[in-house]
């Protein structure tokens, strides 16, 4: 069983309904073996003659009768309660990993594929919860239903008890050791199974490159040598576990065989009765499935406690953004932003992304950060937002040090439009008001009227309550943009942060948007990260980044007199406007 | 999940039972012997019950001699061995013959699905994600056979066991069979109630498995979005809701079986109890002898067992129907663009290419070509300009009919593209597509896509041709170098001169360039713009280039805009004009200077 940390609480959590469970399962066991036992009375009562009338095995049924409701409703009980623990405790797991999920940072989620963290939510979880539940009902089953039944056994006829005990013991142990290289057999045909899937994603996935080389019959052929040895593999285990159960329905039988010769001596010899012989016969095949139930209960053990290990290396994973004792919490910002001599590198990363840069946007700026792509603007933005963490006394908001305000407070403040515009799988009114437990209509038409999202809207069928696809698909780019804005613009925040987020729409949408901003965010400080001159040309004051390099600060009259690289960008970019006004007139 | 009456859905399963009765009809033959063995099988283990009671009464019987009984005793053990013996060989026959059937008939479909998906055109296969394609090519045919070799057979040895325990139970006493057997429709009744419980306890089971994946993919993809807002308590409340439905779902199918299971045991004991009880009533009566009633109790024992597993062979039946349905829609689906019934083989190409007002549409009413028309003489190089989406990349598609036109014509040596077979067609044409795919494997058999005919010779001069042979040169193990999947070991440069090698390998005598050498730089990109025009085989090329430096060397340049052309020439007379093509140039140069500024 597990006794690792986040699992061994749930014996004690759960510890009642386990008791019972295994109360209910005991006296199941003990009870069951009492049906053989009365009717071999009544078999040798009616042989040697003591029970002459039928009303005389009357009290032998009722006992039967009593036994079998009794069990019937243990055996519901003991399902609800053992089962029902398993998926009791999967359910706690699962709640407490996604908990632990939701404190993770950036920087662990950056290294982690999203499929193999499923992976310990769905396989690893499954193996704990068949351990659990299915596991316990056959440790239990295998050592007290073992036990009771070799008891009995034993006390009929120890000498054959003990012929017929050895080859089942062995074959148990066989058993154990055939599934362990059964699984190895399974591995290599899953893993065959796997190459053959590999082969066909890429195969359907380059299909465009295969049919421009007519190389579709040569694909196949290719397919088909993967499918035979995935046919191969899945014989040969087929072969092996076909034999292994052939096996093992030998010896079985053999012994079942070796039991009733014998006891057909015993009985001839009238040292057994042929009441007992029947017993005997039932006992043995009710101490087949402990046998099994052991060799099983070790295996599954092995694949629970690898999973559980998984599991548990999850949930001990730290976040490295997180509150510190002495954080500041709630306090209010003023929407001032001071970067002095700030210089960041990514966690693995060698090379500075932010390379000693120093700004002041004053609390109701309208600010846009400009620069190519790689030069540092979304960066800058996730250490704003505490995604990652910035050093000490390098970024302060007002007054305050972001580096040891907590990571609530700085969010709280902030709204954020990120670049890739990810939405859920949600209602447009729930992903606008994704920052409230309910947004009332007012904020929400607001909000969408700003991003100019909300004639989009009234024109879907079922306007606000159109459920978007995962991650929002349904609708075009443009309105996933517009979407965002609504989001980050429906908190009304100190702070507002777009990445990059009107690259998607046409510039005309870009200019109203622009405009609503700027009546909107009065007084309130905005940021707007843009890689065309035309978005940030009118904002109060522009950052301009190149490679990690504060290279400019000021207007945009000031910087067309100074910085030659942003003299550059206006040319090149006008020139663009300029082809493509001839396109459109052309 | 559908709520039409059961009966439309018995209707669809008699029609696919159907359909998948054909993929068994070759192997009728072992099908049949393999049931056969299987009866025989069955009858075997149905043999000790039976011996047991006899060995009883015969052990009992004070009038034979205990000589009599041991050598009795002698003779039975070594006749059971004898049968168990066979029995347990011919089950081993049987159990192998069976999953090679079910093996071989995967193996089968496996391939069907997979030339069949190969025969549609790109654009229905992109209607698909990958996953469901994949699946469909390797999954759901596994399900398929394993409903044939397992749950069929099973679902009949079953009913066969029912019938065989019924009939020895009437054999031995008809009576008490009879009177045993009251149960048995309360059984079925159970069992009917059980299979409609479960299957909806089932579905809701699965309904919540993936809801709760897909928010588990979806948040945990997302979880950035959900920081920034400081909405994790939300979303942890939203998680709990869809845990504590899963969680429901799950007990209440715990439940179904919980409670079906006992019954069906409960059921069972019952008849145990008649048989107990009718069983010494019938021995008074001397119409049972001990050892028979022995067997008698045995028998029934074992009678349950199977109806107890039909109700659940059901549940998974439906699931290979599942399958069957899904892989039957794949290959329901004709392959939209099919070579016309006269379609010929080229025997050569020359190299003239002419489209006459061709208009065509990817989705109703919105046409990507607006009557464009243009000719190319053999041995020319013409190129194609414009923005994104003017239609550039669709007419090289056009070209090599990955899509069929609405309107108009298209003419490949003055024949109509639609008389040509397409295999034939695209032997000639050498295409170098916009977004290079690389396979996992060697970079050699990347080049030859396993055409055992080109030797290594043929591609160390393509690979000379287009510069590859730096790249080749650099990598301890040459062309034996591995491609990781998508080629993500080789930068994009890279991978543009491998697919160029994989495209000059071939001896096209039509080349089209789509963007194809975006991340190559200008000197590499010289020197194979100078290999190609060396190259004898290759009679006309079409290049779609950004760059304008790449194509002003072109006999024509035509300039597209908004699906049509809007301005062509040569790269002189283009400028001269001053219209598109010059503002494009100028900004380009521009761009140059700037870089190089830096």
């Amino acid at each position: 069983m597990i006794l690792l940390k986040h699992f061994r609480q749930y014996y004690i959590k759960y510890g009642l309904s386990f008791l019972l469970g295994i109360i209910v399962l005991i006296a199941i066991d003990w009870y069951q073996l009492e049906i053989p036992r009365t009717i071999k009375s009544v078999i040798d009562g009616v042989q040697t003659g003591t029970i002459i009338d039928i009303t005389q095995i009357f009290s032998s049924l009722l006992y039967i009768l009593v036994i079998v409701v009794g069990m019937t409703i243990g055996r519901f009980w003991w399902r609800f309660l053992l089962f029902g623990n398993g998926r009791r405790i999967e359910t706690d797991i699962r709640s407490e990993m996604f908990k632990h999920a939701t404190t993770l940072d950036q920087n662990f989620y950056s290294h982690q594929k999203v499929g193999g963290l499923m992976s310990h939510f769905i396989n690893d979880l499954n193996s704990v919860r068949e351990l659990f539940g299915f596991g316990l009902l056959m440790l239990v089953d295998g050592l007290v239903l073992g036990g009771f039944v070799l008891s009995r056994m034993f006390v009929l006829d120890w000498k054959m008890t003990l012929y017929a005990f050895i080859p089942i013991a062995l074959m148990g142990v066989l058993v154990f050791f055939i599934e362990v290289k059964m699984e190895k057999k399974f591995r290599e045909r899953q893993d065959a199974f796997e190459f053959m899937s590999d082969f066909a994603q890429e195969s359907f996935t380059g299909l465009a490159v295969i049919k421009a080389y007519v190389r579709e019959a040569a694909e196949a052929l290719g397919f088909k040598g993967k499918s035979k040895v995935v046919y191969d593999k899945s014989m040969s285990h087929l072969r092996y576990s076909v034999i292994v159960n052939i096996i093992i329905d030998a010896m079985i039988s053999m012994v079942i065989l070796a039991i009733l010769a014998y006891g057909s001596i015993l009985i001839a010899q009238s040292s057994l009765s042929s009441g007992e012989l029947t017993e005997y016969i039932s006992y043995f095949f009710t101490l087949l499935w402990p046998v099994f139930a052991i060799s099983w209960f070790l295996n599954i053990n092995g694949q629970a406690q690898a999973s559980a290990k998984r599991i548990y290396a999850f949930l001990e994973a730290k976040p490295i953004v997180y509150d510190h004792d002495d954080t500041i919490k709630d306090v209010t910002l003023d929407g001032s932003i001071i970067a002095s001599d700030l210089t960041f590198n990514y966690p693995d990363g060698e090379t500075p992304i932010l390379k000693n840069i120093s700004f002041e946007i004053k609390a109701g700026e309208l600010v846009g950060i400009l620069g190519r792509t790689g030069s540092g603007k979304s960066t800058l933005v996730e250490l704003l937002l505490r995604v990652y963490n910035p050093k000490e006394n390098m970024i302060h908001f007002g007054a305050y040090d972001a580096a040891k305000l907590s990571t609530k407070t700085i969010r709280e403040h902030i709204g954020y439009v990120p670049q890739d515009n990810f939405l859920y799988s949600d209602t447009i009114r729930n992903n606008i008001g994704f920052a409230f437990a309910h947004i009332d209509d007012a904020t929400l038409y607001k909000a969408a009227n700003l991003s100019d999202i909300h004639e989009n809207v009234t024109q879907f069928k079922d306007q606000y309550e159109t459920v978007l696809g995962e991650r929002g698909v349904t609708i075009s780019g443009g309105q996933k943009q517009r979407v965002s804005i609504a989001r980050a613009l429906a908190k009304d925040p100190t702070i507002l942060i777009l990445d990059d987020s009107v690259s998607a729409v046409d510039t005309k949408t870009e200019e109203a948007i622009l405009a609503n901003l700027r009546k909107a965010r009065k007084g309130k400080t905005t940021l707007l990260i843009a890689h065309r001159i035309s978005t940030v040309k009118k904002l109060d004051k522009i950052l301009l980044l190149d490679h990690g390099i504060l290279v400019g600060v000021g207007t945009h009259k000031e910087l067309m007199k100074t910085n030659a690289l942003y003299q550059e960008m206006v040319k090149l970019q006008e020139l663009e406007t300029m082809v493509a006004e001839a396109e459109a007139h052309a | 999940m559908r709520d039409f009456s059961e009966q439309v859905i018995e209707h669809r399963d008699l029609r696919l039972v159907r359909r998948l009765l054909k993929y068994l009809r070759p192997y009728a033959g072992k099908f049949i012997l393999a049931f056969g063995l299987m009866i025989i099988t069955t009858f075997t283990n149905m043999v000790l019950p039976m011996a047991s009671g006899l060995s009883i009464d015969i052990m009992i019987d004070p009038l034979i001699p205990f000589d009599r009984k041991v050598l009795i005793v002698a003779v039975g053990t070594g006749v059971l061995i004898l049968i168990t013996a066979i029995s347990i060989l011919i089950g081993y026959f049987q159990n192998i013959m069976l999953q090679n059937i079910g093996q071989e008939i995967t193996h089968k479909i496996r391939l069907e699905v997979f030339t069949h998906i190969e025969k549609l055109s790109v654009g229905q296969t992109n209607q698909l994600p990958v996953g469901k394609l994949v699946t469909r090519a390797t999954n759901d045919p596994a399900n398929i056979s394993e409903m044939f070799t397992n749950t069929i057979v099973n679902l009949i040895r079953n009913f066969l066991m029912m019938i065989i325990i019924a009939t020895i139970l009437f054999f031995i006493h008809p009576l008490m069979a009879l009177v045993t057997m009251t149960t048995v429709p309360l059984i079925f009744i159970a069992s009917a109630l059980f299979r409609k419980y479960s299957r909806t306890a089932y579905r809701y089971v699965r309904n919540s498995v993936s809801e709760i994946n897909g928010f588990l993919s979806e948040n945990l993809s997302g979880m950035k979005i959900t920081q920034v807002f400081n909405q994790e308590n939300k979303k942890i409340s939203e998680f709990e809701v869809i845990n504590k439905k899963l969680k429901k779902s799950y007990i209440r199918e715990i439940n179904v079986f919980g409670v079906y299971r006992p019954t069906i045991f409960l059921l069972a004991m019952a008849s145990t109890m008649l048989a107990i009880y009718f069983g010494v009533d019938s021995i008074f009566k001397g119409t049972l002898t001990i050892g028979l009633f022995v067997s008698f109790y045995v028998y029934i024992g074992q009678f349950f067992e199977p109806i107890q597993q039909i109700a659940e062979q059901f549940n998974s039946l439906q699931s290979g129907f599942a399958s069957a349905e899904k892989i039957f829609d794949v290959l329901d689906t004709k392959p939209d663009i099919v070579d016309e019934p006269e379609a010929i083989e080229l025997p050569e190409l020359k190299g003239s290419i002419e489209f006459k007002d061709v208009w065509f549409q990817y989705i109703p009413d919105e046409w990507v070509l607006k009557g464009v028309s243009f000719k190319v003489e053999p041995d020319e190089t013409i190129a194609l300009v414009g923005a994104t989406g003017s239609g550039k990349t669709t007419i090289l598609s056009l070209l090599v009919r990955n899509y069929d036109i609405q309107k108009g014509q298209i003419l490949i040596d003055g024949i109509d593209i639609r008389k040509i077979k397409r295999s034939s067609l695209r032997s000639f044409i050498g295409q170098m597509l916009q977004d290079t795919f690389l396979f996992s494997g060697t970079i050699r058999e990347n080049i030859t896509l396993h055409d055992e005919s080109i030797t290594d010779e043929d591609i160390k001069k393509a690979s000379e041709y287009v510069g590859l042979d730096y790249v080749l040169n650099k990598l301890p193990d040459g062309l034996d170098h591995q491609v990781r999947e998508r080629g993500n070991n080789f930068s994009s440069g890279e991978k543009q001169l491998i697919s160029f090698a994989r495209a000059v390998v071939y001896q096209p005598s039509l080349m089209i360039l789509d963007e194809a050498t975006a991340n190559i730089d200008s000197e590499t990109e010289a020197i194979i713009q100078h290999s190609l025009e060396k190259m004898m085989s290759i009679s006309t090329m079409i290049i779609v280039a950004h760059r304008l430096s790449t194509i002003q060397h072109s006999d024509r340049i035509y300039v597209m805009n908004k699906g049509e052309i809007k301005e062509f020439g040569n790269h002189q007379e283009l400028l001269k004009k001053k219209g598109l093509y010059y503002a494009l140039y100028q900004l380009q140069f521009d761009a140059k200077e700037t870089v190089l500024s830096e």
